[in-house]
């Protein structure tokens, strides 16, 4: 019957993705029995990202346990962080057995559905067309969501509330997490309360503990986390947080049994490995954190979120056990793997602790000035820690100058960072340089706060066009100053405001502000900021 | 090495993995014979009722081999128990697609009733076994009209299957009766749907109460009724 029904799906377009032929085969007869003739095929994930890159599909079907290469989630995930495919894009995992991996919260990235093989015609357009329904909500929320523009989603969340009651659930689902976004946690919390009132449904419960964990009553989390999981053996996410939870109190070896665990549940997830062995690396165990650190660079091959992290950790643990030569391996590897001058001095700096932990003294002292040589051939840093790390190294080792640039660096880009700020006083402190350190850090720090108040200054003062000039200097000098680069946004913003449509400056402001998203700084702030700038370019589009 | 050669190996594991296997080849099976009914009448194809028949057993084959491989699974604990939020109106819209073929050749009619707002939150796959097999089992019973009713009663969602027939017989009755009580398997029965049922229903909680099922006589037709609340 529905053979001959006019389908609007026989005018959509469709990827198989399967390496099994007669899988293919099945699927491809199946879609041309409801006449669809847009309909193309790939045996295996590196094939399914080739097509993508080259054209947009409506729908794809994709098998969830490939034998080689990516799996069908590492194909997913690809294609979503590569905009592969469009938010209105109905991705489909096909598989024989329901697994625990995607029940509740196991990946970022979600299909829209997973089909249980043998899969029939009337049942796939059954899903399709919920799926669908779906879409015509969602789309315009991740629409809004993928461009960072957390406020419009929001307000987009509310009209469909009002029009589609049917998903008011869902919708206040994702409205709790947009609001997290944009740091507007005590509405989130009510969101969260308001839907537990009637039951203890899992991501309102894993959503409040996650407030618990920001706001630092972590043992009130933990609690509810330990609850969440008794009741929901497979809510992954909640042994995500518990895991945080008991690290933030400090409680190591109890958060290593945590993260055991989930390892054990989610064991293709590189982060959850690499989370191990970080941990397990920190608690002296040796051999669990060389066994995640192994598991994590294995599962992570095919993965586009992959993190060069595990290489150095192993490289840690094979200095540790006096290996030098695999640890050089590893290392060599790594920079082959990822090719950035950022990786090439975490390589070094990982060489030297090793050597240094070894007592190998001269070799730790000529990776020390090797390092020192390529700071000053890159601009490029590391994050604040790693950089830390190799300052204690280069004072380790005898070198002077190059440990106070870096230091320089840190300081200045975090000057209101009172717990990192510590800690730079802490390595001056063991490099014998108690006070000359101390008024150092404070000159960086005032010097920070002048170049931040003369800019303002000058915005205040109206002069805009110099307020610019001097921000864009500013951002120069201290790339990753948070408040820097959310006032530059501001002023920009401001700057086109009052002159006009500019695309250059809009596109300039945009990545200014997408920079300070990652360092997670003033949440509500940035919210706006995206709004403000969102609202101009789409009046660019309109025009 | 040389021990775990000598160990006999685990019956319960080639137990599931054959059932799952079976459970492919039957779906496919299914498959082909819902294609085939959809695509005749009996006015051309003189095999009609038979293969009406046939639809109907091996769709009875394939939810005990759908329902042993999720009691294992329960069993072993390595079931991802699911409730989450879903419209009743999808839910529904599946099960009908489902036996829709199985009706239409048995010449059943069959009414559904259920506000287009409601949602409810359970295990779908678990609770769409449960209700397909209800009403693969009314298909039996009936003299030609099936109502599935779903409301929600004093916090519980409710979901009726009502047949026109004469009912349950006694021993079905009693049956239902003490698996209503507590899940257990001490009426020796091999009574496996219903058995699926009631842990289905029992393994829905929340606020202290948890899923029942029971088997009536009565409802629209007085005929039988089977009936699963969640709360």
């Amino acid at each position: 019957m529905a053979t001959n029904a006019p389908s609007p799906w026989a005018e959509k377009s469709y990827l198989i993705i399967d390496d099994f032929p007669s899988m293919r085969q099945m699927l491809r007869d199946m879609l041309r029995s409801i006449n669809a003739k847009k309909v193309e095929q790939a045996s295996n994930g590196a094939e399914a990202i080739d097509i993508l890159k080259k054209s947009k599909f409506d729908v794809v079907l994709c098998d969830f346990n490939m034998g080689v290469g990516r799996s069908g989630q590492q194909v997913l995930e690809e294609a979503k962080i590569n905009d592969y495919v469009s938010p209105a894009c109905i991705w489909f995992m096909v598989t024989s057995e329901k697994s625990a991996e995607f029940v509740m919260g196991a990946a970022e990235h979600q299909p829209d559905d997973y089909l249980l093989k043998p899969l029939t015609e009337s049942f796939l357009i059954n899903r399709l067309n919920r799926a669908w329904g779906r879409k015509q909500i969602f789309k315009h929320i991740d629409i809004a969501y993928a461009a960072r523009d957390y406020l419009k989603a929001i307000k987009l969340c509310d009209e469909y509330i009002a029009k589609e009651p049917i998903h008011t659930t869902e919708l206040l689902r994702m409205k709790a997490r947009l609001l997290l976004k944009c740091g507007e946690t005590a509405q989130a919390r009510s969101i969260f309360e308001k839907i537990l009132e009637d039951r203890d449904v899992v991501w309102a419960m894993t959503g409040l503990a996650k407030i618990h964990i920001e706001d630092g009553e972590y043992e009130s989390a933990q609690a509810m986390l330990e609850n969440v999981i008794k009741e929901n053996p497979y809510c992954i996410e909640a042994y995500d947080l518990l895991a945080l939870a008991i690290q933030k109190q400090n409680k190591l070896e109890e958060a290593e049994k945590i993260l055991i665990d989930v390892a054990k549940l989610s064991p293709n997830s590189a982060i959850r490995q690499k989370n191990l062995g970080e941990i397990a690396m920190k608690l002296g165990n040796t051999e669990t954190a060389e066994k995640a650190f192994r598991k994590c660079i294995t599962v992570g091959e095919h993965s586009v979120s992959k993190t060069p992290d595990a290489y150095f950790g192993l490289a840690r643990i094979c200095g540790a056990k006096k290996n030098d030569k695999e640890a050089l391996q590893v290392l060599t590897a790594v920079q082959k793997m990822f090719n950035n001058d950022t990786v090439k001095l975490r390589a070094k700096i990982t060489e030297g602790l090793a050597y240094h932990e070894s007592g190998q003294w001269v070799k730790a002292r000529q990776s020390a000035d090797a390092l020192g040589q390529m700071l000053h051939s890159t601009k490029d840093r590391p994050d604040a820690q790693i950089c830390l790390d190799m300052a204690e190294l280069l004072f380790a080792t005898g070198n002077k100058e190059a440990p106070i640039e870096l230091l320089q660096d840190v300081v200045k880009n975090n000057n209101e960072n009172l717990s990192l700020l510590a800690d730079v006083q802490r390595i001056f402190d063991k490099a014998h340089l108690n006070e000359k350190g101390a008024e150092m850090v404070e000159s960086w720090c005032n010097e920070a706060q002048d170049t931040m108040n003369k800019g303002v200054l000058l915005w205040k003062e109206g002069k805009l066009a110099e307020a610019v000039e001097w921000m864009r200097n500013a951002k120069q000098s201290l790339p990753s100053n948070a408040r820097i680069l959310l006032n530059f946004t501001h002023v920009l913003i401001d700057y086109i405001q009052k002159n006009g449509i500019d695309p250059v400056l809009l596109e300039e402001a945009r990545s200014v502000l997408l920079q300070a998203e990652n360092l997670n700084h003033d949440k509500k702030r940035f919210a706006q900021l995206m709004g403000s700038l969102e609202a101009l370019r789409s009046s660019v589009a309109e025009a | 090495m040389t021990n775990e050669q000598n160990q006999p190996p685990d019956l319960m594991v080639f137990l599931a993995s054959s059932v799952h296997d079976m459970k492919n080849s039957v779906s496919v099976l299914s498959a082909h014979l819902e294609k085939l009914l959809a695509e005749n009448t009996p006015d051309t194809f003189p095999g009609y009722a038979q293969t009406a028949q046939m639809l109907y057993e091996v769709k009875r084959v394939n939810c005990n081999l759908i329902q042993l491989l999720t009691l294992y699974k329960v069993g072993e604990q390595h079931y991802p128990f699911d409730p989450r939020e879903h419209s009743i109106d999808e839910f529904v819209r599946e099960v009908l697609m489902q036996s829709r073929a199985l009706f239409d050749s048995l010449k059943i009619e069959i009414i559904t009733e259920y506000p287009e707002d409601l949602t409810w939150y359970f295990d779908e796959d678990l609770v769409n076994g449960v209700v397909n097999h209800a009403l693969n089992n009314a298909s039996l019973y009936t003299k030609g009209k099936i109502k599935l009713i779903i409301r929600k009663i004093d916090k519980l969602l409710e979901i009726r299957v009502e047949d026109n027939g004469k009912g349950y017989p006694p021993a079905m009755l009693a049956q239902g009766a003490s698996l209503a009580r507590g899940v257990s398997f001490a009426t020796g029965s091999t009574g496996l749907g219903l058995y699926f049922s009631a842990v289905v229903a029992s393994m829905h909680k929340n606020r202290g109460r948890t899923g029942g099922m029971a088997l009536e006589n009565g409802g629209t037709w007085n005929g039988g009724c089977f009936v699963m609340r969640l709360p």
